[in-house]
């Protein structure tokens, strides 16, 4: 008997390291060059089906991280695991990244998250060396670099997500 | 409200909703949905179900109910439909409030902003990246425009070592064999010139007549002879491995064993004595032929001289200073044309290949007492040759 469940899971992150495009590319499959950025929270649905359970991702798309507007908490109440967002042309973004992730476990606890270094489709500006990727594995974070311009690491990382959410 | 007139209330009631989508939700404490209402279409809820779960029809409540704290805002949710709201949650005895009240426009004049400062912001990124990576391209060019320096200072280093062994490969083939002095030079050890102490035998030779010629002939014509004369003798002087000590006009001074060691230098000097005989006679037909009588004539002896480079900065000469030179010298003036003169001790050296002739004593000039003298007629049979 297949057994639905509903995860919501927030996308967290420096402003424009591509968390909007990784949620269009793996809810919609489409990729766009324009960039928008979020204000507030947009809201997605992706259901992925795990043998025999169902799982219904609601997905928080939150504004990026900036000087300006740091992550409003209230955002996060209720989340089951989170997306966390660098974008490996710029290092900076890794820093913001492992400092939200460091005040997620502050206020909410422990939660399950996957760590994307997206758009590794730029490699020539690509700027995080292979060897820190190496070490933060060896710390235990779950981490991938991804694309959302191709797909890459996209379906994988919210797929085993999912499954950590909803096990 | 209730101190406007009706009328105002109604009027500020309709300015306030008029452009903006409100919407409901009532959930009791099961979370069933117990009560909605508004412009609910707007956010995507037209198909709610009353008593049925509310978190399952409105996904956007997941996580949020039961409500931990009341009021409770969640500001700008963007709904499937685009549709951007302030989420205000309350309770009562009845259960929980969730109202929705349409903020699109505020969100989107706030993201006109902030997308103007994010475009700046990364513009100043990417410019703050490309100035690295020009730091980068300028700290490698710099390094490698070190480098260049580098290289050309050894580059100069090497060119300054070579044309100073050059210079002194120039200088020492003037009185060395070539090959001894690329061997001195290659081995760069030049203590072998210092000033020391060897016995040698020393050879001098020059021409008989030279200086009557000179007197009558054309100096250009004193100079071709001289040319060729000392042409047709370095080269043999070099092949005979012996060192030219100096030119002086028709004489030249030539000694063996020293720079270098060799096992027997009377017999290299009478050798070569021999071979400058033939040389210089083949070349006295010519000049007799243009009505010039020039003989040749030798002197070689043995003995210690002193030996080294002799001489002022840029003007250095390897030379044998000694009685056995005066001694060679003198002999050589003593010999008549076509003789080669040696001292009783190079005869001794030389008495096995060499056909000699007994002169007697002589009494040479510097010297108290005179010195027996022979003349190197010939080679013996078999014993014939150019060079060592």
């Amino acid at each position: 008997m297949t057994v639905a469940i509903q995860k919501k899971i927030c996308m967290l992150g420096g402003f424009s390291v591509g968390k909007t495009s990784l949620v269009k590319r793996y809810v919609a499959s489409i990729f766009s060059e324009s960039y928008l950025t979020t204000v507030g929270v947009k809201i997605d649905k992706k259901t992925v089906t795990l043998g025999e359970r169902v799982v219904h991702l609601i997905l928080w798309d939150l504004a990026g991280e900036d000087d300006m507007s740091s992550l409003r908490m209230s955002y996060l109440r209720g989340s089951a695991g989170y997306v966390l967002v660098a974008d490996g042309t710029r290092p900076a973004t890794l820093e913001t990244a492992l400092s939200l992730r460091r005040r997620v476990e502050a206020d909410c606890g422990p939660l399950p998250f996957a760590l994307l270094l997206n758009k590794n489709d730029l490699r020539e500006q690509w700027a995080i060396p292979d060897g820190e990727l190496e070490e933060l594995r060896r710390s235990g974070c779950w981490v991938r670099s991804s694309s959302a311009r191709t797909g890459e690491g996209v379906e994988d990382a919210f797929t085993d997500l999912a499954a950590r959410v909803a096990p | 409200m209730e101190n406007l007139p009706a009328q105002v209330a109604d009027r500020l009631r309709a300015l306030t909703f008029a452009d903006r989508a409100v919407a409901y939700l009532y959930v009791d404490d099961a979370l069933a949905l117990i009560g909605a209402g508004g412009r609910l279409e707007a956010y995507g809820l037209g198909a709610l179900r009353l008593g049925a779960p509310a978190v399952e029809q409105a996904a956007f409540l997941e996580g949020l109910l039961p409500l931990v704290e009341t009021p409770y805002l969640v500001p700008s949710i963007e709904l499937a439909k685009g549709c951007v709201a302030d989420l205000h949650f309350w309770r009562d005895e009845g259960g929980v409030w969730a109202l929705l009240l349409e903020v699109t426009s505020e969100r989107d004049a706030t993201r006109r902003l902030q997308q103007k400062a994010y475009d700046m912001t990364l513009m100043q990124e990417r410019e703050a990246a490309l100035n690295r990576r020009l730091e980068a391209a300028h700290a490698e060019l710099r390094a490698q425009s070190a480098e260049l320096a580098r290289w050309n200072k050894t580059l100069e280093e090497r060119v300054a070592a070579q044309v100073g062994e050059l210079e002194r490969m120039s200088r020492l083939k003037r009185f060395l064999a070539p090959a001894l002095a690329e061997l001195i030079v290659s081995s760069g050890d030049e203590s072998i010139l210092e000033s020391h102490r060897r016995d040698i035998a020393a050879l001098f030779c020059d021409l008989r007549g030279f200086t009557t010629f000179a007197e009558s002939a054309e100096p250009e014509e004193v100079l071709e002879l001289l040319r060729g004369y000392h042409a047709t003798l370095v080269p043999l002087i070099q092949s005979f491995e012996g060192t030219l000590d100096r030119f002086a006009g028709d004489g030249l001074m030539v000694f063996f064993n020293d720079p270098l060691p060799c096992p027997n230098p009377a017999e290299r000097a009478v050798r070569l004595a021999v071979a400058m005989r033939e040389a210089v006679a083949a070349l006295a037909a010519g000049w007799r032929r243009r009505g010039h009588q020039i003989g040749f004539g030798v002197g070689i002896a043995q003995g210690f001289a002193t030996l080294g480079q002799i001489g002022f900065e840029d003007r250095f000469d390897y030379s044998a200073i000694g009685t056995v030179v005066n001694t060679a010298a003198r002999l050589s003036d003593a010999a008549a044309d076509g003789q080669i003169l040696v001292t009783s001790r190079v005869a001794s050296a030389v008495g096995d290949f060499a056909v000699l002739g007994d002169i007697g004593a002589l009494a040479i000039k510097g010297l108290s007492r005179s010195l027996v003298v022979s003349n190197v007629v010939a080679l013996k049979s078999g014993q014939h040759q150019q060079a060592i």
